[in-house]
């Protein structure tokens, strides 16, 4: 009766599906105050005088603040530098005091009675700017005479950094037989969760506790910068609970100033202050992702054989810094860039810079999608160049499955190996549903009648479960990244978790539960799971980087092992057995029974009223000096990350008069490890999927050359439509990572992570008879229509 | 951002260009003016508020105008700046009158606008288009005055 490995319904679904949940839009509080903020309309100018007589005298308003009214809260912190190389750290305020470097930067706030208040006066505040003149292109901006943001940061540059060998590189690519060298521009994506930010912040002045409801996905690490960082106050004097989240893709895991502006407000007008972000506040406040700027150099021989990478990236950081900004483009990116290939020589160098646009930090794969997208595209290069087919140029060059655990060359990992892998059979499962060779001859056929056809492979690796904590400190990580998790079993035998991780729709709830109810043998209704308010729960870092069943479900178990002795102990007491023969087994029924091998008249039910559970909550006739409870903390800290693999390919038809891309088939292979709950695991790979295909088709920020973001409604940017896309085809390949006791790796981002290049690889390969090498995203009609007409007049690049 | 067009009248230069000078009648032909009175201390220059509808941005913007550049009976420059609903606007305008054969004027207009805040978020796609019949109005307007009796 094993529920692992089965798709059980979601316990957090029907909360969800009849409207039950409580976002933080639902919650409201006695005396609760409301506030709008004035963000800057210019990308780059300074704040020469604020007048908020206008505004303060509307009826309603309680107050107008500006920044001079917050210099004793410390500017928000960059936990993440670049690690090993010097940062030049330029961060937000709560508001802005002196100067704006991109739209949307708070200058001034107004605290009102309602939230219609606050925005009619907010309009009112006048503020003289002197503006200056902007940069919005990361490349651009490094240029001498380019507007300069940062006093601390000449040419604009945050850090460079770089991983791999340099010399061995060059040398290993002068000696191929050929050299591809291609310009890649990721562009810039803005996350839009359904739900955009917002907090609520209650201070109570007897004792100075704050309280704050947010829109968090790691709770624990926004009180501990709240705290530690930027009030200085200890953490009993903040609780940060997180409601229902409607998403956050990454976008939820920083502090931003409004945050903390909404916090500092509570204790100055003495009532609790509700802020919720409008839509379009959140194009220009919340952070986006990607925007990277690449020259890939990959050198090969004539048989398909890499011999070396070479990768030079501008990250496009936005006009400050937030919270792990400088970590993603570098090691979750640099260190990437072997992908699932046994590379011999490869180096990246990053140039972090600041530019007069918005924000941007870790979205949905982080780092990763963007290594992926060069390694996947470069591979594809070589085939082209070379005139084999990609699949071949894959196999060739593959970790081989017998090579684990893989060391990365030129110490790329800094000391992390790949766990486990068999690359080779998710391709072939992968090729295998797809029909490969009979969509080559549909293909040529195709092509002859004038229809283009394309078909794009990925065979992506990832790095997940992010969190070896000495590991990450060495990259510059300022903190820990371990999980912890408690298990409780209550005196009828319903099991709590709680855990320092955070569900804003990976179905925690679920997955543990199934966990839980093999291991100690109780049923799904027995097992909640409560997370997501620190009071009440183990510290934990949160949820991104695929980590939560990895490292926070490695917490869990080890807390139900440690329950399972005690258990074991209590039994052997009441059967006046020795513990050595006692066993705790799951039956043909799923209940979990302890007895005494070989004796079945001497067993007891573990999670039932008057069973094990019972005994152990009331502590009536415990062993020697053992407490009371089956109730057990665990913390887990991993030797290593995970590393899922798989094939997605992607067929397109491109329309050859208008340059639509229509996605005929997708097919994901993925390999995940051990999975929990299928269904959970298919909705993932579903939306990440949709996210990394409306990268590769149609999403894209915009800024004008005054850094206006001109992309910032959902009429102006393009999320995808479920009608858009096809049906996906899903496969599995299950290779347990030998790096943690339940095998799993990580589900969260393979979608975003693979599929970006597998359609654009698709498209270029339907343009491949027109000397199409590649095409920049978004793969728009317009720029497909433009690449096509410029070829067929004989053009050439 | 660039904006152009070419509005024909079939009055004669003359007329045209001396309704052009006319701050009242410059005032009543813009779409939604409130207010339009001159600065003070400066001869063409005004102070204007006018209710803009524009995309989604809807509401009243505050600014001044300028006219300048002045050649009778063929150009001048006008520059515009407002704000409002979260948006700046800024740019200017030239004017230029050219005489028909067989009568009538053609007016040719270049615009340069900087656009920023709200406006320039959730508009930029549905500028020029806004622009272009917020000009036909303008001169429609125009043209109707002059054809009126004084």
């Amino acid at each position: 009766m094993a529920v692992v490995g089965k798709a059980v319904k979601r316990k957090e679904d029907p909360r969800l599906i009849t409207g039950e949940a409580r976002y933080l839009e639902d919650i409201y509080l006695h005396g609760m105050t409301h506030i709008a903020i004035l963000r800057s309309p210019h990308a780059h100018a300074n704040i020469v005088s604020i007048n908020s007589e206008r505004a303060a005298a509307v009826p309603g308003v309680i107050g107008v603040f500006t920044g001079q009214d917050f210099m004793d809260v410390n500017p928000l912190p960059c936990p993440w530098p670049a690690g090993g190389v010097d940062n030049n750290l330029n961060t937000p305020r709560a508001l802005e005091v002196e100067k704006v470097t991109h739209v949307g930067a708070g200058v001034a706030v107004v605290v009102a009675e309602d939230r219609a208040t606050a925005q009619d006066a907010v309009e009112l505040v006048d503020v003289e700017w002197e503006v200056l003149p902007a940069v919005t292109d990361a490349e651009e901006a490094t240029f001498d005479g380019a507007p300069q943001l940062h006093e601390n940061a000449p040419n604009n540059v945050c850090m460079e950094w770089d991983c791999g060998d340099q010399g061995g590189t060059d040398a290993a690519l002068a000696a191929s037989d050929v050299v591809v060298r291609q310009r890649l521009r990721n562009q810039r994506l803005i996350p839009t969760p359904m739900e955009t930010r917002g907090c609520i912040a209650q201070h109570e002045a007897v004792n100075g506790e704050y309280t704050i409801w947010m829109t968090s996905q790691a709770p624990h690490v926004h009180r501990l910068l709240f705290t530690a960082f930027i009030f200085g106050v200890p953490e009993n004097k903040v609780r940060v609970i997180s409601p229902q989240i409607g998403g956050g893709f990454g976008a939820k895991i920083f502090m931003y100033p409004e945050y903390v502006l909404t916090t500092a407000l509570s204790k100055k007008v003495g009532r609790p202050v509700k802020w919720v972000e409008t839509r379009s506040e959140n194009y220009i406040a919340t952070t986006h992702g990607r925007d990277h700027v690449t020259d890939v150099e990959v050198g090969a021989n004539r048989d398909g054989t890499i011999t070396g990478l070479k990768v030079r990236t501008y990250a496009n950081l936005g006009g400050t810094l937030s919270t792990v900004a400088p970590g993603i483009p570098t090691t979750l990116y640099g260190r990437m860039l072997s992908g699932a290939y046994k590379l011999p020589n490869i180096y990246c160098h990053v140039t972090g810079v600041y530019t007069n646009t918005g924000m941007v930090d870790a979205y949905r794969g982080a780092g990763r999608p963007e290594a992926t997208y060069v390694v996947e595209r470069a591979v594809d290069l070589v085939a082209s160049e070379l005139g084999l087919d990609p699949v071949d140029v894959r196999r060739k060059n593959f970790v081989p499955a017998d090579s684990f655990p893989y060391e990365p060359s030129d110490n790329l990992l800094n000391g992390l190996s790949y766990d486990s892998g068999n690359y080779d059979k998710a391709l072939d499962m992968a090729l295998e549903m797809t029909g490969y060779e009979d969509f080559r001859a549909e293909q040529a056929a195709a092509r002859a009648e004038g229809r283009l056809l394309g078909i794009g492979l990925s065979t992506y690796i990832e790095i997940c479960g992010i969190a070896p904590s000495a590991w990450m400190f060495g990259e510059g990580w300022g903190a820990a990244l371990w999980e912890s998790a408690n298990v409780r079993m209550h005196i009828t035998g319903d099991v709590v978790v709680t855990s320092g991780s955070q569900s804003h729709g990976q179905g925690h709830e679920t997955s543990i539960a199934q966990l839980v109810a093999d291991e100690l043998g109780v049923s799904m209704d027995q097992v909640h799971v409560q997370h997501s308010d620190t009071l009440g729960t183990p510290f934990g870092y949160g949820t991104y980087g695929s980590r939560s069943t990895a490292v926070g479900g490695v917490a869990v178990w080890r807390s139900l092992q440690r329950i399972k002795e005690k258990a074991r102990a209590i039994a052997a007491h009441e059967f006046e057995a020795d513990v050595e023969d006692v066993e705790y087994v799951v039956n043909d029924e799923g209940v979990g029974i302890v007895q005494v091998k070989g004796a079945p008249d001497k067993s007891k039910v573990v999670g039932e009223f008057m069973g094990i559970a019972t005994s152990a909550a009331g502590g009536w006739d415990l062993p020697g000096d053992m407490e009371p409870f089956l109730d057990e903390t665990a913390y887990y800290d991993p030797p290593d990350c995970t590393y899922p693999f798989g094939t997605h390919i992607c067929i397109v038809e491109v329309d050859a008069e208008t340059g639509n891309v229509e996605i005929k088939r997708y097919i994901a292979v993925d390999d995940v490890g051990k999975v929990i709950n299928p269904m959970i695991v298919d909705g993932q790979v579903h939306g990440g999927i949709a996210q990394g295909v409306a990268q590769a088709l149609w999403e894209g920020a915009q800024y004008d050359e005054n850094g206006q973001l001109i992309s910032g409604s959902m009429m102006d940017y393009a999320i995808p439509r479920a009608d858009l896309l096809p049906s996906f085809e899903l496969g599995r390949t299950e290779t347990p990572s030998p790096n943690n006791p339940l095998g799993v790796k990580g589900a969260g981002e393979t979608g975003t992570i693979a599929a970006t290049p597998a359609v654009v690889n698709a498209v270029v390969d339907a343009l491949s008879h027109l000397n199409v090498r590649h095409i920049d995203m978004p793969l728009t009609p317009s720029r497909v229509w433009e690449t096509i007409q410029s070829r067929s007049n004989g053009g050439n690049s | 951002m660039k904006l152009e067009g070419t509005y024909l009248f079939r009055e004669t230069r003359e007329q045209v260009w001396s309704t052009l000078m006319d701050p009242a009648a410059i005032s009543s032909a813009i779409p939604g003016v409130e207010e339009f009175v001159p600065l003070e201390g400066e001869e063409y220059a005004w102070r204007a508020i006018a209710k803009v509808s524009m995309a989604a941005v809807s509401g009243r913007f505050a600014g001044q105008v300028h006219m300048s550049e002045i050649q009778p009976p063929t150009r001048y420059r006008l520059t515009v700046s407002g704000e409002g609903q979260g948006s700046i606007i800024s740019g200017s305008v030239v004017m230029r009158l050219e005489e028909k054969e067989g009568g009538g004027t053609a007016l040719h207009w270049d615009a340069e606008a900087n656009i920023s805040g709200k406006l320039a978020r959730i508009g930029q796609r549905l500028i020029k288009a806004a622009a272009n019949m917020m000009s036909k109005r303008f001169f429609g307007n125009l043209a109707r005055q002059i054809r009126a009796p004084a």
